[in-house]
């Protein structure tokens, strides 16, 4: 219904109601859109090319999280091993799974290396040392991750070393990182928290300071 | 309720809002951030670990030892190799770029054969095995018909090559110039030397480099870096002296102690001048006959004041530089050419004459006379023949019509097209060969004129080695261990002239020429195993001598030898960071071009004030320098470290071959570097050229 205008006969006045409604349709659709449907368009997943079991492996092979990923004598970190590294075992199919097969006729019996998808890849302009951040650096005050050194890595990477499947990456469209790649503003939570990381209760009982090492200087990661 | 104008904008604006709270224009802006730095070119990093495996370049002509970093087996750089004896952790800028070259846009990446209408398409080895068979079939067994240029100063493989010669009737095998083959000829021909010239720089505490750019390009510059740096420890007295005698001050007279500018083309009687001052003081060679008649010829001829007027060099220079040698235990006259060829064999004769009067011949810091290797392969050319063959001399035989013109011709890492002497002539006289075949990593000038162009493998490519390379005062021999599997469809030319060889039925003994190196490890004595740790195997064996010439007849025809084509010297300059006539300029090494040697396509010569002003030219004046072998263009930069009457001149640019790092990038000086016969000793000069400058 319209209401009048006394003054000014002719103009139709403003009917408030009858305009929040299609504000507030638009203000919905624009947050399902958004936090709905736009990431999963703007992210494809991208399975690894060979089936990996980290179950298989630790749990059932008995093998070390360092067997594989280690840092190495002048600071390298391993990352993900070679072909040559696997056909360590696999030199022939150790069981039945037709998978072990292909990677084995496939791979191994080539020497052809896996293009593995790595979830967390930085882009060449940012310098990160494994080293900096390994059990060995951080355990010296942080006995914890001695112990449980996938607690460690878990702090950055997601933790991958119970699952039987490896999980799709989801690979950004337009940059090519996938989802799990860290942004600065993530190694900031450490590096530019004068805490270094945060404090536990535990921390403060043994009278732990809130000093950092971790330099937050530009020349630090971007050489 | 009907939609209208204000409920659709309503609409909108909710949209609007609600889009600034959700992911979407933050998430994307900051995405395309991100993809405008996605750029194709920007190098990866190598996944793998890093692994350094020492070597010794072939790429760089000082043999320089190294450590190859690879990453996942992928080399990445290379360092210099702290353990070794030679180098000591120092690396050439030459053999510092060879890891990146291996990705060259100028490599050749498969063999090429020329059609008639000058394109290059790509044929298998086969192919090209069948053509070299076929073409040098025809013409085995006859004298004259097939000639060879190798770039390999001191390899094995010239055996290969030399035997493969021999069998196919011809002996006309050839280095390309080179320092070594002027002190050979003035060593073993004029003087009656037996064995190759060495210098002991190491162990010298008064070292006198006359031309010889000891620091920067000449001989085992490393190594000479590294004793020059053990004598000079830095806040403590020197331990020894250095003087440069040379028309340019060049890095090795900006270290030195003292720079003695003098006339380019006048070495000879610059030591001679100083032999005039030592033999005052009663020095003399008991193992020369001649000694009394090269004494009366010097005594009679190279007074100070004589020296002075030839040379500009001022009398009291040269007593003080005389008095210097005579205080020092164990003086050495390094003598060479400023760019590494062409020296004149007057000089190396009197600066070795000048080491015997003072007792250098194989003394420790002195002059040493090194025995050659045992040869492995059966028939080749001897290490004394090899270094006086003489390309220069043979081809203006062949132009002339003295020698008849080859049917074929090999190039081995040989780019002659483009690094001989008048090297428009000699591209000229090569292009009348009928047939001719390129053995080269890159695409070089001598390629881009080829029939057929063989890709060989990059030093780090391939199993080669290094025996007693020029300058090193011991017997040296070094393996250069293959570090990485050909990038393209390179081939070691060692195995294809042996696989060559048996289809033509003239076995050279061997089925590869990793058996070759193997043999010649085993003839000298060394241990495989710690060669290919990256170790030298030396020798201290030296060559006794019992008849030396001074050969003062020859000395007094040589000396009078001067270029009169022009009014101003020429003064070439030679860099290791520029590459080499077979290197081009590393790309790796264009941020080490100063503005006042290359800008644009333009390249410099240098010239001081008075040699400018004489000529009315300016800094930065477009000049062209000409003489009888042809015209070279540059610009001017003023420069005081060059002598009077001289311009100094960069070799390296003014490539018409290999890529757009090196190509049309300035001009070739050695198309001026016109060439004369010394009198006497008949070695062909072209250090000293005379040139006319003028402004264009």
């Amino acid at each position: 219904m319209e209401e009048k205008n006394t003054m000014n006969p002719g103009v139709k006045s403003c009917t408030c109601g009858a305009l929040v409604a299609p504000f507030v349709v638009g203000l919905i659709g624009a947050l399902i859109v958004g936090w709905w449907l736009f990431p999963p368009l703007l992210y494809s997943k991208k399975l690894q090319p060979v089936r990996f079991s980290h179950v298989v492996h630790v749990e059932d092979g008995g093998m070390a999280c360092s067997d594989c990923h280690f840092n190495r004598e002048d600071g390298s970190f391993s990352g993900i091993p070679n072909t040559g590294k696997c056909a360590e075992c696999h030199a022939e199919p150790m069981g039945e799974d037709p998978e072990e097969l292909r990677f084995v006729e496939e791979y191994v019996a080539t020497g052809k290396q896996v293009e593995w998808v790595r979830y967390q890849v930085q882009p060449d302009n940012v310098f990160f040392s494994h080293a900096a951040h390994s059990v060995e650096a951080c355990g010296s005050c942080h006995p914890e991750f001695e112990e449980n050194p996938r607690e460690l890595c878990n702090k950055c990477h997601p933790d991958v070393g119970g699952s039987d499947s490896a999980p799709a990456a989801q690979v950004n469209r337009i940059t090519g990182y996938t989802s799990m790649t860290m942004k600065m503003w993530q190694c900031e939570r450490c590096h530019a928290n004068e805490n270094h990381f945060e404090l536990t209760e535990e921390d403060e009982a043994k009278h732990i300071k809130p000093v950092t090492r971790a330099n937050n200087g530009c020349q630090v990661c971007h050489k | 309720m009907g939609i209208d104008r204000r409920s659709f904008i309503s609409f909108l604006a909710g949209g609007a809002v609600g889009t600034l709270v959700t992911p979407i224009p933050w998430k994307l802006t900051d995405d395309i951030s991100i993809w405008t730095q996605n750029w194709s070119w920007i190098p990866k990093n190598p996944e793998g670990a890093s692994e350094y495996v020492p070597t010794v370049s072939k790429l760089c002509p000082s043999g320089c030892p190294v450590r190859v970093r690879t990453v996942g087996g992928k080399p990445v750089g290379v360092r210099g190799n702290a353990e070794h004896p030679y180098s000591r952790g120092g690396v050439t800028p030459l053999a510092a770029a060879e890891a990146e070259l291996l990705y060259s846009p100028a490599r050749v990446r498969r063999p090429l054969r020329r059609t008639p209408d000058q394109a290059y398409v790509a044929i298998s080895w086969d192919e090209a095995l069948a053509i070299l068979e076929e073409k040098l079939g025809a013409i085995k067994g006859y004298r004259g018909k097939l000639a060879m240029v190798s770039g390999d100063p001191d390899g094995t493989i010239n055996e290969v090559f030399s035997a493969f010669l021999a069998k196919a009737g011809s002996a006309d095998f050839y280095l390309m110039p080179g320092e070594a083959q002027v002190a050979a000829k003035a060593w073993n021909d004029v003087m009656g030397g037996q064995g190759a010239v060495g210098y002991d720089i190491g162990n010298s505490d008064m070292v006198l480099a006359v031309g010889a750019d000891v620091l920067e390009s000449w001989g085992q510059v490393v190594r000479n870096r590294k004793a020059f740096a053990d004598k000079r420890p830095h806040g403590e007295k020197p331990k020894a002296k250095y003087v440069y005698a040379g028309p340019v001050q060049n890095n090795t007279a900006a270290g030195a102690d003292a720079w003695v500018p003098i006339n380019p083309g006048t070495e000879a009687a610059f030591l001679l001048g100083l032999t005039y001052q030592v033999l005052k003081e009663g020095f003399r060679v008991d193992a020369a006959p001649d000694f009394d008649e090269f004494k009366t010829f010097v005594m009679s001829n190279f007074a100070p004041q004589n020296v002075q007027r030839v040379t500009g060099v001022a009398a009291t220079t040269l007593v003080a530089v005389a008095k210097d040698l005579l205080r020092a235990s164990a003086p050495l006259i390094v003598t060479g050419s400023e760019f590494g060829q062409g020296g004149g064999g007057a000089a190396m004769v009197a600066g070795l004459a000048l080491n015997l009067m003072l007792g250098g011949l194989n003394r420790k810091g002195g002059l040493q006379a090194l025995p050659d290797m045992p040869q492995v392969v059966s028939g080749a050319k001897d290490a004394k023949g090899l270094r006086s063959a003489d390309l220069v001399a043979y081809l203006a035989d062949v132009d002339k019509g003295r020698t008849p013109l080859p049917e074929a011709m090999l190039f081995y890492e040989a780019n002659a097209a483009y690094g001989l002497p008048e090297a428009s002539k000699a591209a000229a006289t090569l292009a009348k060969v009928p047939f001719k075949a390129s053995f080269s990593v890159f695409f070089d000038e001598t390629a881009a004129m080829s029939d057929l162009v063989l890709p060989v493998p990059l030093g780090m490519e391939r199993w080669d080695d290094i025996c007693t390379p020029y300058g090193s005062g011991e017997v040296n021999y070094q393996l250069a261990r293959q570090v990485i599997e050909p990038v393209f469809e390179a081939v070691n030319a060692g195995d294809v002239f042996l696989a060559l060889a048996a289809k033509l039925g003239m076995s050279l003994g061997y089925s590869s020429f990793r058996q070759v190196l193997e043999a010649k490890a085993s003839a000298i004595g060394a241990d495989l195993d710690a060669l290919q740790e990256g170790k030298p195997f030396t020798a201290p064996a030296k060559v006794t001598q019992y008849a030396l010439r001074m050969n003062p007849g020859v000395l007094a025809k040589a000396i009078k030898d001067a270029d009169k084509g022009g009014d101003i010297a020429l003064a070439p300059v030679f860099y290791l960071r520029t590459g080499t006539g077979s290197t081009a300029v590393p790309p790796f090494n264009l941020k080490t071009i100063r503005d006042t040697e290359l800008l644009g396509k333009e390249s410099f010569v240098q010239l001081n004030a008075a040699t400018a002003g004489k000529l009315g030219l300016r800094e930065g004046d477009r000049v062209s320098l000409s003489n009888e072998a042809g015209t070279c263009a540059a610009r001017v930069h003023i420069n005081e470290g060059v002598m009077t009457d001289a311009v100094a001149a960069l070799l390296g640019f003014g490539h018409t071959a290999f890529d757009a790092y090196s190509q049309g990038k300035g001009d070739n000086v050695a198309k001026v570097m016109k060439t004369r016969f010394e009198p006497g000793t008949g070695i062909p000069v072209w250090a000293g050229a005379k040139v006319k400058i003028a402004k264009i």
